[in-house]
């Protein structure tokens, strides 16, 4: 229900930043700082599209499997629990080299690809406890 | 008698949490809450009218232009008001303003006399090739025909920018042809890079008049950032005139 819940808030945020990125929303100036710098360099696109615009895929899918384990059909479903793992952690790993570059190479921050790190992150914690504790909980019972 | 079925699974456990009885629910008014406040939040942030642009008394005095700064004026050297422009060609919102705001403001300020206009270039680190359209515009300049470079400049951003390129020469080279520039001449000039000294003067002009985003204007003593509307400017250059006129009118009654 927490990895739903953030991925939730999360989709929001990802949109938000791939319409700022689109023109559609956002400030309307160029500034030499803030979110308009990092969403002006290279490293806001990636493949092609923007790297919001995979946020969204990653939080819409995200969303799509803590749905899916909340259902009775899937509640002991040790695979879904470990693709919520192994899917937030490349999302971890992919914040974490965007946040490498906002700050060491980029040398400005985006308030809300924080707020996106912070979500992953916290995605990623919660999945991976939930992952060890049922690992944890089989031993124990079994 | 048959029992209900019970989900099976640890007890306890995270995710065995979610079996009915565990969703209350408080869960699905959490997820509606956020989708409200998400869709909600994206319509105002999508559907909000253009915030106008800022305004702040400008640094005085302004005198002129320091060093090696010259911009590209537009219009009657001798009109009343003095619009200055610091802008990025690689800038989306200057673009915006280029390409919409300023064909009426040419047609219905400069070209009536109400005022000049003179820009300067602002190559912005994060925008890798505006460098290139800033000396590709200065190039055009040595033919007489910066605006009109300026104008082809805008236009094809998207064609030139660093998204579509990352050497942004030959679409540069479009826009000269396009703009009825001396191809030989204005690709020896951009080759060298001949007028470098001047953007960078143009920029060191911005740094000195506190300017941090582009576009900013500078209009009767007043500093505008974010691309202004036509009634903005249009008011700006109003108030600049009566100030202007009250000034010299007090002069005249000394």
């Amino acid at each position: 229900m927490v990895v739903a819940t953030l991925a939730l808030a999360g989709i929001f945020v990802a949109v938000y930043l791939t319409l700022y990125k689109l023109g559609l929303i956002g400030e309307l100036s160029c500034s030499i700082g803030s979110c308009e710098t990092v969403n002006s360099t290279p490293w806001a696109t990636f493949a092609g599209a923007p790297v919001a615009a995979w946020g969204v895929g990653f939080y819409v899918t995200t969303f799509g499997l803590a749905m899916a384990g909340l259902q009775d059909r899937f509640a002991d479903s040790r695979r879904l629990s470990l693709a919520l793992v192994l899917l937030s952690g490349f999302g971890v790993a992919f914040s974490g080299w965007l946040t490498y570059l906002e700050l060491f190479v980029i040398h400005a921050i985006c308030q809300w690809c924080v707020v996106s790190a912070v979500l992953v992150l916290a995605i990623f914690l919660v999945s991976l406890w939930d992952f060890v504790a049922r690992r944890t909980e089989k031993v124990i019972r079994y | 008698m048959a029992q209900p079925k019970q989900p099976s699974g640890p007890k306890g456990s995270v995710r065995n949490a979610r079996n009915a009885s565990n969703r209350p629910l408080g869960f699905y008014l959490i997820l509606g809450a956020i989708t409200a406040a998400g869709i909600g939040g994206l319509a105002y942030a999508t559907l909000r009218p253009d915030k106008p642009a800022a305004v702040v008394d400008a640094p005085e005095p302004l005198p002129g232009v320091v060093g090696a700064a010259r911009g590209y004026m537009l219009g009657d050297s001798s009109a009343p008001v003095r619009i200055v422009e610091f802008a990025d060609f690689e800038c989306p919102s200057c673009a915006r303003f280029a390409t919409i705001t300023e064909p009426d403001i040419r047609t219905r300020i400069i070209e009536a006399g109400l005022a000049n206009l003179t820009y300067f270039d602002l190559p912005l680190p994060q925008h890798l090739n505006s460098q290139a359209a800033s000396n590709a515009a200065a190039c055009a300049d040595d033919q007489g025909k910066f605006w009109a470079m300026h104008d082809q400049i805008y236009a094809r951003q998207h064609e030139w920018s660093t998204y579509a390129t990352k050497n942004p020469k030959g679409q540069l080279k479009s826009a000269a042809q396009a703009a009825g520039l001396d191809l030989n001449a204005w690709e020896s000039c951009f080759d060298a890079r001949r007028h470098q000294a001047r953007i960078d003067a143009n920029a060191a002009e911005a740094a000195r008049r506190g300017v941090r985003s582009t576009p900013t204007f500078f209009i009767g003593g007043k500093m505008y950032t974010g691309p202004i509307t036509y009634d903005e400017m249009k008011a700006a250059i109003d108030t600049a005139r009566a100030a202007a006129t009250a000034a010299s009118g007090s002069d005249t009654s000394r």
